[in-house]
């Protein structure tokens, strides 16, 4: 007879397989040298956001203050990206602006996702009219584009940063629901749900314990996807002039702020935009990298 | 007979929709902290003439009150009044929708047509250097922020160049084809006017191109997965044994397999486009539902947003159900049910 494994084993051998699952996708996503441009220019963009105050040759121009003699200058050694037309040194808002970039970015995702899965997980965990109650919920808010109903939020809840964050958060959700919901629905037929529900787990702690953790990997792919377009969406809604108000060196009002002058101050809002370029192409890479790495299928 | 049919249940499922959409655009219009009647009214407006113009908009009664009245007028087709114009909604939204429609029209068959190719190019590329190349192009123009880009293209091929107007859908001096449709392109067609379809074409050109740039990632990336899942299929071995060119095996059997998946990614990238089409019609001064949404959204004007919101969700609902009936056409193992 064989010998059953004890469960102290039983723990030791899932890990060891966990590990092997890890070292693998590390390695192809470490083969993968756009990911890897991705990975290092967002570290370098991490870097970048905390040091921001002590790299800005004039951090003081991202918080307001003016220099009335130094308006309208093109770029030069002095001003590297030029200056506004209030005399701000677009280099150092554009430095002390990716701070916030990446904040409006993580907050919007992790909204969005904490909203989404929970709904999404609960709706294909109950089943029945709980389901079509929140997967109608959801519908309806993907009957409109997200970018249109963000704005229309945005402008109900008034203009600013954090309302930007909230809009855009509360029209992001249903994607990370529609995803969520599908893979709850196929996992929950598996046997150590069933074994969970035998030894008498509480439905919350079958939901969240053992079924959510197994669905993680298309969902960190989904976030790290989504993270490039939030960044945008936000951009947009600062752009519109719904977003950070003056003088927050946000990037998207900066190009606004840029606008009026264009082209023949071209600098005021061409940089930013390169800016605003550079985050999410990172994320996009890396989001593109993490597919292939987390969903195999995907590539082949 | 059975498409009709089929047509007809999808239609019907649309009333909650949009029912429940309704409900929700009512919802986040009546919680704004912001004073729309004061900022129409102006800031000399006494507390008088803010109380009837609340009156004369109904602001004054219960919110269920209002909520039915909402519904009941945009049955009539009487989709309220500006509070800054007072032009009414419905005529203004007949006036700028054809414009968003005509640009996310264009914008959507140029990045179909780009996209399917580029995906058909890295599918039978795979993992060499041109599907490299394509997947990084695409990643690299879906990361610009659209209306940064606009601006770009505006100064090179407009200001620099000089080859293509800097906005605006006609010359200022330009009489607009005869209103059919209000697709200016479709309308010039169906009158023979050439000048104006032309012109139009011209003006189009450019605002399209930057719109479609951010629907080429998606389209690319599936038509390229679906290409190789139908490119391993029994048939496509069978019809190469069988000598047929690989022109037609491709291009006849295996895009067509293929296809129906860049189908339903763009008829999703569409409401996308039509979305991103705000940012780029800021730019190009183009008079759509963007420019629209956007004034009124800097103004608090709230029966505009509501309307355009509305105006958005049946259009993007239409389109899945079209895109739906559409894969019966392409692949006859689809039935209706």
């Amino acid at each position: 007879m064989a010998r059953s494994l004890s469960s102290k084993e039983l723990r030791h051998k899932a890990r060891e397989v966990q590990w092997e699952a890890f070292r693998r996708g590390l390695y192809r996503f470490r083969s993968n040298a756009l990911s890897m441009i991705g990975l290092s220019s967002l570290i370098i963009l991490v870097i970048l956001a905390f040091a921001a105050p002590y790299i800005a040759p004039y951090p003081e121009d991202a918080r307001g203050k003016t220099h009335v003699t130094e308006r309208l200058l093109p770029p030069s050694g002095e001003h590297l990206f030029g200056t506004d037309k209030v005399g701000r040194d677009i280099f150092s808002r554009v430095i002390m602006g990716t701070g916030l970039a990446l904040r409006v970015g993580i907050v919007i995702i992790f909204l969005a996702s904490i909203i989404g899965v929970t709904i999404g997980g609960i709706a294909a965990y109950a089943g029945g009219w709980i389901d079509d109650l929140l997967m109608r919920i959801t519908d309806i808010f993907l009957t409109v584009p997200a970018l249109v109903l963000a704005i229309a939020i945005t402008a109900a809840l008034g203009k600013g940063i954090t309302n930007v964050m909230i809009g855009i958060s509360l029209v992001w959700w249903p994607g990370f629901a529609r995803l969520t919901r599908s893979l709850v629905l196929s996992l929950k037929e598996e046997a150590f749900v069933e074994a969970a529900d035998g030894i008498g787990s509480s439905h919350a702690r079958i939901l969240f314990r053992h079924i959510l953790p197994n669905a993680l990997s298309p969902i960190i792919v989904k976030m790290s996807t989504d993270f490039g377009f939030a960044v945008l969406t936000a951009a947009a809604l600062g752009f519109i002039g719904l977003g950070a108000q003056p003088p927050t060196p946000e990037w998207g009002a900066m190009i606004n702020d840029g606008r009026e002058r264009f082209p023949s101050e071209w600098w005021i809002a061409t940089f930013p935009g390169l800016a605003i370029f550079v985050m999410v192409f990172s994320w996009n890479l890396l989001g593109d990298g993490l597919r292939d790495v987390l969903d195999p299928r995907s590539r082949r | 007979m059975k498409l009709g049919s089929y047509f007809l249940r999808r239609l019907l499922l649309l009333i909650p929709l949009l029912f429940g959409l309704s409900l929700l655009t009512f919802t986040v219009s009546r919680i704004l902290p912001g004073d729309p009647v004061g900022l129409a009214a102006g800031p000399q407006a006494t507390e008088e003439i803010k109380e009837s113009l609340r009156k004369e908009f109904g602001l004054d009664k219960p919110l269920p009150v209002q909520y039915l009245s909402y519904i009941g007028n945009l049955f009539r087709g009487e989709w309220g009044q500006s509070l800054y114009s007072r032009r009414e909604v419905a005529s203004d939204l007949k006036v700028y929708f054809p414009a968003t429609l005509e640009l996310t029209l264009a914008a959507i068959l140029f990045a179909g047509i780009f996209g399917t190719l580029l995906g058909v190019v890295s599918a039978l590329n795979r993992n060499k250097l041109p599907d490299h190349l394509a997947r990084v192009v695409v990643l690299f123009f879906v990361s610009f922020p659209a209306f940064w880009l606009a601006m770009m293209f505006q100064l090179v091929f407009g200001l620099a160049l000089d080859w293509f107007p800097i906005g605006k859908r006609l010359n200022i001096l330009m009489t607009p084809p005869q209103t059919i449709t209000g697709l200016y392109l479709l309308d010039s067609i169906l009158t023979w006017n050439w000048k104006a379809f032309r012109m139009a074409a011209w003006h189009l050109f450019i605002p399209a191109l930057v719109l479609s740039f951010g629907a080429l990632a998606s389209i690319t990336r599936i038509t390229r997965a679906n290409m190789l899942e139908a490119l391993d299929k029994d048939f496509v071995r069978m019809e190469r044994a069988l000598g047929m060119p690989d022109r037609v095996v491709i291009f006849k059997y295996v895009l067509r397999n293929a296809f129906i998946a860049t189908l339903t990614i763009i008829a999703l990238e569409f409401g996308w486009l039509m979305a991103g089409a705000v940012l780029v019609e800021t730019i190009f001064d183009w008079p759509g539902l963007g420019l629209y949404i956007v004034e009124s959204s800097l103004r608090l004007d709230f029966q505009p947003i509501m309307g355009i919101t509305i105006i958005y969700g049946i259009v993007f609902s239409l389109v899945n159900i079209f895109t739906d009936m559409a894969y019966g056409l392409l692949d006859p193992r689809i039935r209706y049910g």
